[in-house]
């Protein structure tokens, strides 16, 4: 009766840890198994280079002054350090013209450091790094 | 000459040295494997097939790396203690029967039960003065925790072995091994659960891991070592844990002896060893993963108030039952 | 009961002609200025009238020629700020500790970065800068800017206060930090020890200093939201809407129901994934790996469901001044809270071992007992406070966002051990996912952004959000331009870290890491 007491108060861990080894472990083998990210993941910038009006307000707006104005044929345009950058999208919220958008990119570790800017350029819709 | 060879063969590679190095490293990946299957996560996967050669990968990777000796620290001491401590550990298996003889064969002899757990004793106060040697605050609290809990735990460890000793009617490890005809795990089920929950104090596992306790004294007696020397001193402990589980075998299990069904006798007798091993080892892996870390006076209070007196009424216990299974 | 009125009745009664002026902040904030010696006489009336208050902040700002010093009190649910001015060339003034104990840090933080000095202070040491910061450069007064702010500071010595142990007292000094495998952020703490018994501790912090409400300060407000957001990772969300909520009130602007909404669901998020973030760790501390990893997987469950909803697992980014940046779309509601209900019946698991696991009970029981005399003399807040049975939580007091609308509980433990302060915070997960799933159900709808414009208006508010630690304090005024004038934040933990003095004295020295842990120390928060 009391021994019956005590074992009813018997922590659930018990059965718990044995379970657990017969259950799929919870980790993802990454490199093999990517995960499946939500839509509105603010990942790396897509610039279209035809809506922007050159009007600055990204750069200005930015908190990390990440966003550093450069000619590009003759008309100012965006060019993103991705190294400063802290991804709060507050240039796309900024942008009149809605010239920034994010994209599901998430893996930007690169042993290049060209990788991590995000150029102006006509025909460059961004590839990730891998 | 041949004799030579056979010895020679016996002591460095199989049941001996390289064996027993190699059977610790796949003990220790067992030991990580369902811990980590416990905790609903993976463990090593990317070294060898399901991770096998993950131990070996962290040995050779210790071993590469810079070996700082501080300025301060006992030289002697601090520099042999490691090494000292693994081959007491190493040879304490020649007394153990592994494929149905021991090591070196006719080396066992009345009382070497009491010779293991002896030298057993002297390589855990080796692990003591390594971190005592180290001259290093954090190194110093664990050295003490360490000598604390091991000299505490060894008493009952001594009351506990007796147990089946006195059931078999020998101190000779071999002869209480080969005398189990019903493993004696069952014969006296209160002794072997004492005597496994004495071998986590002995182990320095959870609930009783506050040696090494991570978040309060970084990392106990090991704080200060590096490199070859780390390597080495992991490399005893994992031993030690391979030898607890080896006597809890011997002397509950019935050790390397079981059904052989056709073939090398030797072959199936270290299978047997084996298998019973890794039960034991799982046994003890299961109780770490259940429990949170004690504190140092919550252990002496387990140790002093609770193991002791039930060692000592298991002993009277088995006393008993062993004049009422005499007759037979 | 004592209500506001009654307090400034009784301040305006005894203390006269002393009384320079009173001006109100926002509704239900007063604000009264006295002369210089009478803000200790002031401080002491409001404390005598209602017993469960307690000086939350000391604010300091820099008027030019003078810095003018404010005492926050909170009580009766609302903020009464005393004000009192010091002239830059002598900056002194009476200190307040020994009437309130709690005031030992601000007091201390503010001589620091203004160079007033508090006379009767019991240890007036630094204790946000750094040992060897020279001597007169206190970095937020107006005439210290950014570029001559010294950039290499001298060799970092033992410091020169550090007190010699005599041999007769047989005490050890243990030093905890600022590298160790117990604490996730750097800070200090020396504690002499005498055998395994504590007898003092002495805390340094200050080793993450980023200077946050200097560089605010050459921000615009918009940029501000981002900064201030990165002074706690875990929390960010709530310092975002603290900040926002502050800038709304000084500019008049109210916020569309379906933001109130919205702000309540992501600052619920963040408080679920903050505790359990804890309770997982408080495992690590005493040894439960077990714990850790159960509780930190099933964290992912949230941090999913905020990826969905802000685009990040861990800085949310989803507060903006005038409401929310996106929208929450109808579809992704029943996935929110089918996850939510898969969230609620492994709590209900978590509670069963708390309850009952023996040797987590034996390494949290009546371990680190804060009494709740100390907890109101110490001024601690949030959980801390609620585990020793203070019955404060501003959600209720003051509501903001959509909590006047969410019926929910408060929940406090009256034992006071760490045991009590672990069990707060799972309770409190408990509750935050009821109040998630009734903002979901009652979710109105309309605009979830109003435009602001980017200059602020002339004037000061006062904010207060109960982040998962405890009350977040916020002080913004603004100039007229589109740059703060000056922001104040006063994190939880700052108010929280001197009660672990108070609990690991006349402990043991084993029992430190689990005292410690079960305050939930943010060591970014607390030194901006």
């Amino acid at each position: 009766m009391k021994v019956k007491r005590e074992m009813a108060k018997l922590s659930p861990i018990l059965r718990e840890v044995i379970s657990q080894v017969f259950k799929k472990p919870a980790t993802r083998r990454y490199p093999e198994v990517k995960p499946k990210v939500p839509a509105g993941l603010r990942g790396r910038q897509i610039f279209d280079i035809t809506l922007c009006i050159s009007c600055g307000l990204c750069a200005r707006d930015c908190p990390a002054k990440a966003i550093e104005m450069v000619d590009v044929e003759g008309k100012m345009r965006p060019l993103f350090h991705l190294d400063r950058c802290i991804f709060c999208y507050q240039c796309a919220e900024s942008c009149p013209r809605n010239a920034i958008k994010s994209s599901e990119i998430f893996e930007l570790a690169s042993t290049n450091k060209s990788d991590l800017v995000v150029k102006p350029k006509e025909n460059s819709v961004s590839g990730g790094s891998q | 000459m041949s004799l030579d060879l056979n010895f020679v063969f016996r002591v460095l590679v199989f049941p001996g040295f390289a064996f027993i190095l190699l059977f610790t490293m796949f003990c220790d990946w067992v030991e990580r494997k369902i811990e980590a299957r416990m905790q609903n996560r993976m463990g090593p996967i990317y070294t060898g097939p399901v991770g096998v050669l993950q131990p070996l990968a962290d040995f050779i990777k210790l071993l590469t790396k810079e070996d700082i000796v501080p300025f301060n620290a006992k030289n002697f001491v601090f520099r042999f203690a490691p090494i000292v401590s693994l081959s007491i550990f190493v040879f304490s298996f020649a007394f153990l029967p592994i494929d149905g003889a021991s090591v070196v064969s006719g080396s066992n002899f009345e009382g070497d039960l009491i010779l293991v757990l002896t030298l057993v004793s002297i390589a855990n106060f080796l692990l003591f003065l390594s971190g005592w040697s180290s001259t290093n605050p954090y190194s110093a609290i664990g050295a003490t925790r360490v000598l604390t809990q091991l000299l505490g735990y060894d008493i009952p460890l001594f009351i506990l072995a007796l147990a089946p000793a006195f059931l078999a009617g020998s101190l000779n490890i071999a002869a209480i091994a080969n005398k189990q005809y019903v493993p004696f795990a069952f014969l006296i089920p209160w002794t072997f659960a004492l005597f496994i929950i004495n071998l986590q104090a002995e182990l320095e596992k959870d609930p009783f891991d506050v040696p090494h306790a991570e978040t309060e004294i970084v990392a106990g007696y090991e704080t200060e070592y590096t490199g070859r020397r780390l390597a080495f001193l992991k490399l005893a402990k994992d031993v030690q844990m391979v030898l607890g589980a080896a006597i809890a075998v011997e002397l509950f299990l019935g050790g390397p002896y079981g059904p052989i069904f056709y073939g090398l006798s030797a072959v199936w007798y270290t299978l047997w060893f084996v298998l019973k091993l890794l039960i034991v080892v799982v046994v003890t892996e299961y109780l770490t993963c259940i429990f949170a870390r004690l504190r140092i006076d919550q252990v002496l209070v387990v140790n002093w108030k609770l193991l002791l007196p039930l060692a000592l009424l298991s002993l009277a216990v088995t006393v008993g039952v062993g004049l009422w299974l005499n007759p037979l | 009961m004592a209500s506001a009125d009654k307090i400034l009745k009784a301040l305006s009664d005894s203390l006269g002609k002393r009384i320079i002026q009173t001006r109100t902040l926002q509704p239900g904030k007063s604000y009264i200025q006295v002369q210089t010696g009478a803000h200790k006489d002031a401080v002491r009336i409001v404390l005598q009238e209602d017993n469960e208050a307690g000086v939350s902040a000391i604010t300091g700002v820099d008027l030019g020629e003078t810095i003018e010093l404010m005492y926050h009190i909170r009580t009766c649910d609302t903020i009464i700020t005393i004000g009192a001015e010091v002239p830059k060339k002598d900056a002194k003034i009476e200190s307040i500790t020994d009437i309130f104990p709690g005031a030992n840090f601000h007091e201390r933080e503010v001589s620091d970065l203004f160079g007033v000095t508090f006379e009767g202070h019991p240890n007036p040491k630094r204790l946000i800068l750094p040992e060897d910061w020279p001597e007169n450069v206190f970095p937020l007064r107006k005439e210290v800017s950014v570029a001559n702010i010294p950039s290499k500071i001298g060799n970092f010595g033992v410091s020169k206060d550090e007190k010699h142990v005599s041999s007769e007292e047989r005490l050890v000094n243990i030093v905890l930090g600022p590298q160790h495998p117990a604490l996730i952020e750097p800070e200090k703490f020396s504690l002499r020890v005498d055998g395994e018994i504590v007898r003092g501790v002495e805390p340094r912090i200050g080793y993450v200093h980023r200077g946050i409400e200097k560089a605010a300060e050459s921000r615009t407000y918009l940029q501000d939201i981002y900064l201030v957001e990165r002074i706690c990772g875990i929390c960010n969300a709530c310092h975002a809407a603290c900040f926002c909520q502050t800038v709304e009130a000084i500019m008049g602007v109210s916020v569309p129901p379906r933001a109130r909404y919205l702000r309540t669901i992501i600052l619920e998020l963040n408080r679920i994934h903050s505790h359990m973030l804890l309770l997982g760790h408080a495992g690590l501390e005493i040894g439960y790996e077990t714990l850790f990893h159960y509780m930190w997987r099933d964290r992912e469950l949230i941090m999913d469901i905020m990826e969905a909803l802000t685009g990040n697992r861990v800085i949310a980014s989803f507060i903006t001044i005038g409401g929310v940046r996106r929208d929450l779309k109808e579809e992704d509601v029943p996935k929110i809270k089918a996850e939510l209900t898969k969230l609620k019946e492994r709590l209900s698991f978590y509670k069963n071992l708390f309850e009952s696991d023996s040797t987590l009970k034996m390494r949290t029981r009546n371990v680190g007992v804060l009494s709740k005399q100390d907890a109101l003399k110490l001024g601690v807040v949030g959980p801390v406070a609620r585990g020793s049975g203070v019955n404060m939580d501003v959600r209720r007091d003051e509501p903001y966002a959509a909590y006047n609308e969410i019926p929910f509980n408060v929940i406090t433990y009256d034992e006071g051990d760490s045991w009590a302060r672990l069990m707060v915070r799972l309770d409190e997960v408990g509750e935050s996912v009821n109040i998630i799933q009734y903002a979901l159900d009652h979710l109105p709808t309309g605009p979830y952004r109003v435009r602001v414009p980017r200059t602020v208006p002339t004037g000061e508010a006062i904010g207060r959000v109960e982040a998962p630690r405890g009350e977040l304090f916020y002080y913004v005024k603004s100039n007229g331009t589109a740059y703060p004038e000056r922001v104040k934040v006063r994190t939880p933990t700052f108010a929280n870290i001197l009660s672990f003095v108070h609990i690991a004295e006349g402990g043991n020295v084993a029992d430190v890491p689990a005292s410690f842990v079960s305050l939930d120390p943010c060591f970014s928060c607390t030194d901006r």
